[in-house]
């Protein structure tokens, strides 16, 4: 070979490289454009509901009142006869087979949603108003296009009167889309249209709150003290092989972890964000440190030389000049450790957190769901409207988590400094 | 002008990193408010004698110490003595300078808070501009003082390490090869400020240069693998040294 053949192929090596190269970081572009793609164009829709509008006529009569009622009265009274009377004038139907199909085109908490705007506006008390009742599952999805109206009619859930009922209605302008409140509001339910992540929510603010509590703490001063203080032996190598191994740990194990000593040995309460939260921090714990040890081993040891030959102490040379210079790195690992705890269903489930809790917990021992585990119990529903409240949940866990990243990008940035 | 004042006597060192020996029947004596250059090649165990006057050889683990030192006839190598107490009256100023990543007026700073020499903000200005000013770096400085430390050019940097050293009213400076990372102008500078330095302070040298031995030290010690082999006032030994291989070495026969 002479020496240009040599060179030749020593640059067709590189492109070759750099293609390669570039072949795969596309490749990576399009998969997660392509993810984006689906959740979003299937999870859009649900941040909309479906409403149909009903006149109410909130006379004292309909609703067994006296005059002037005070709240507690608003609160206690039947208001089921005025509500179905309302939802009967929608639309004329003859016979109670006709009037059950009418009903039907509304969310089972019709009754309810006519009380709370009583409750919340009793200057409507001997008024008429058009209130935005929330539509059926069925009635939401064929609103958003997502219904099979096509198939037979013996293959649907809403029957050809209904869908008769339905072109009528919006015809005369009576269904509406509005932003989905309950989305956020509400707790778990059977009825999609009813079903919000309100309690998944808090359930996962809590948990990962008491997450970062214990973990950071602990793997800060465990890192510290295994970095800085430790004699190097045989029992701090082996501690340290050990946080390696906690780190590969499959999840699921500190799962089985929480439920045979939190949940069997101690009896804490089962399904809780306290639990979850424990059981989270352990498994974040080797997660955090490795980062935090390997930002303080980063710190050039001429800063440590200088710290001590000045006559700083061991505990002053770490805290003043080693620990600040390792900040940026312990805390960007710790809001990564973070994220995958926040992302984290398998040791969740094992600990009893997929429990149907309607629920929205006002405090961590109460009982509560969390989002990754909202998204797997709601991926096994059969009903439509579950399918996009699950890719609806995900986008919002995954606004968290890249918002978790940014943060830990940010904090990075603006603590690194240069030596 | 040679003093007989013994300021630092090494007896019968020896020093161990795990099994290998890097010191062996060490004896030394370092005279007071005079600079005493160490020279010797690579690996002779100069820098590892004078981590051994601040303790510094503490901070390695597998390190381990026997015979004495003696400092004003206190001795050090002794686990009962304060290492922090130790290393506030003897300075350090390393190879590759290291300022702290803080303010210029910071790194100054830090040693005098950490033990408590300023009372009040004004105590530690004077501090900080008397040992800028000790180490030829006030005027270059005195506008930026809290700019970076790290921001210096590397001449300026050791300066500011030396004047971090001086800070806290040390008795002894030991210096570790402080110019090898400076180009000649920066050396120069250093060099002209040891030669003020020993009016006030005890110093010691590690060198690499034979000229800058002869050009700053009354007296030279010369190590080879771990012993010291010749130890006299720099005019004798680079003129008319009593040892043979220290005639090659400074005459750059080997080493």
């Amino acid at each position: 070979m002479t020496k240009e053949e040599r060179i030749k192929k020593r640059y067709n090596a590189e492109k070759r490289f750099k293609l390669y190269g570039i072949t795969s970081v596309v490749l990576a572009i399009l998969f997660v454009v392509f993810l984006i793609y689906v959740i979003f164009s299937k999870g859009s829709s649900a941040f909309q509901k479906t409403i149909i509008n009903v006149e109410i006529n909130f006379t004292l009569d309909s609703l067994y009142l006296d005059p002037n009622p005070s709240k507690d009265d608003l609160e206690n009274v039947e208001y089921y006869d005025l509500a179905i009377e309302s939802l009967l004038k929608v639309y004329q139907v003859n016979g109670l087979k006709e009037e059950k199909a009418l009903i039907n085109l509304f969310s089972p908490d019709y009754e309810y949603e006519v009380r709370d705007f009583l409750i919340k506006n009793p200057e409507f008390i001997n008024k008429k108003t058009i209130l935005k009742l929330t539509a059926s599952d069925d009635m939401d999805q064929l609103h958003k296009g997502n219904y099979p109206r096509h198939l037979p009619e013996d293959r649907r859930r809403i029957n050809d009167f209904q869908l008769m009922m339905y072109d009528k209605l919006v015809e005369q302008n009576k269904i509406d889309k509005i932003f989905n409140n309950y989305l956020f509001q509400k707790g778990d339910s059977r009825n999609p249209e009813l079903a919000g992540i309100g309690g998944a929510l808090v359930g996962s603010f809590f948990t990962i709150i008491i997450t970062l509590l214990l973990s950071f703490p602990i793997a800060i001063f465990a890192s510290i003290y295994l970095e800085e203080f430790a004699p190097k032996n045989r029992i701090t190598d082996f501690i340290e092989i050990n946080i390696n191994n906690l780190a590969a740990v499959p999840s699921i194990v500190f799962g089985l972890l929480g439920l045979g000593i939190l949940l069997g040995t101690f009896d804490l309460p089962r399904s809780t964000p306290l639990v979850a939260g424990i059981t989270l921090a352990l498994m974040t714990l080797p997660r955090i440190i490795i980062p935090c040890r390997a930002s303080l081993k980063a710190v050039p040891p001429s800063i440590r030389e200088g710290a001590l030959a000045i006559g700083a102490s061991k505990v002053q040379s770490v805290m003043h000049h080693i620990v600040p210079l390792a900040i940026p790195g312990t805390l960007s690992g710790t809001i990564i450790g973070l994220a995958q705890a926040l992302g984290e269903t398998a040791p969740l489930i094992l600990i009893g957190m997929v429990a149907f809790v309607v629920d929205i917990p006002s405090i961590p021992t109460d009982p509560s769901a969390s989002l990754p585990v909202q998204v797997y119990l709601w991926s096994e529903q059969a009903e439509r409207g579950f399918v996009e409240k699950t890719s609806a949940t995900i986008m919002i866990l995954l606004s968290f988590l890249i918002t978790l990243n940014f943060i830990a990008v940010y904090l990075r940035q603006k603590f690194e400094r240069k030596w | 002008m040679i003093s007989n004042n013994v300021k630092i006597k090494a007896q019968d060192l020896n020093v161990y990193y795990g099994k290998k020996q890097a010191l062996f029947n060490v004896n030394l004596d370092i005279h007071s408010k005079e600079v005493t250059a160490l020279i010797g090649p690579s690996g002779c165990g100069k820098s590892t004698f004078i981590r051994c006057i601040n303790r510094m050889n503490d901070v390695i683990d597998i390190c381990k110490i026997e015979g004495s030192i003696k400092i004003d006839d206190k001795e050090i190598i002794d686990n009962n003595i304060d290492v922090v107490r130790l290393r506030e009256s003897i300075g350090m100023v390393f190879q590759k300078p290291n300022p702290f990543p803080k303010s210029i007026y910071d790194n100054i700073s830090y040693g005098p808070s950490i033990h408590g020499l300023a009372d009040n903000k004004s105590d530690m200005d004077q501090i900080v501009e008397n040992s800028l000013k000790k180490a030829a770096l006030w005027e270059e400085v005195k506008d930026r003082l809290d700019e970076p430390g790290t921001g210096l050019s590397g001449g300026q940097q050791q300066r500011l390490c030396i004047a971090r050293a001086i800070s806290v009213n040390p008795e002894v400076i030991l210096m570790d090869e402080p110019c090898s990372a400076l180009d000649p102008i920066a050396t120069a500078k250093i060099e002209e400020l040891i030669d003020e330095l020993k009016k006030s302070y005890t110093i010691v040298i590690v060198t690499h240069s034979m000229s800058q031995a002869v050009r700053v030290s009354q007296r030279t010690g010369f190590f080879h693998l771990g012993k010291i082999i010749e130890v006299d006032t720099t005019e004798k030994i680079f003129k008319n040294p009593g040892n043979q291989m220290t005639q090659d070495y400074i005459t750059g026969r080997f080493g």
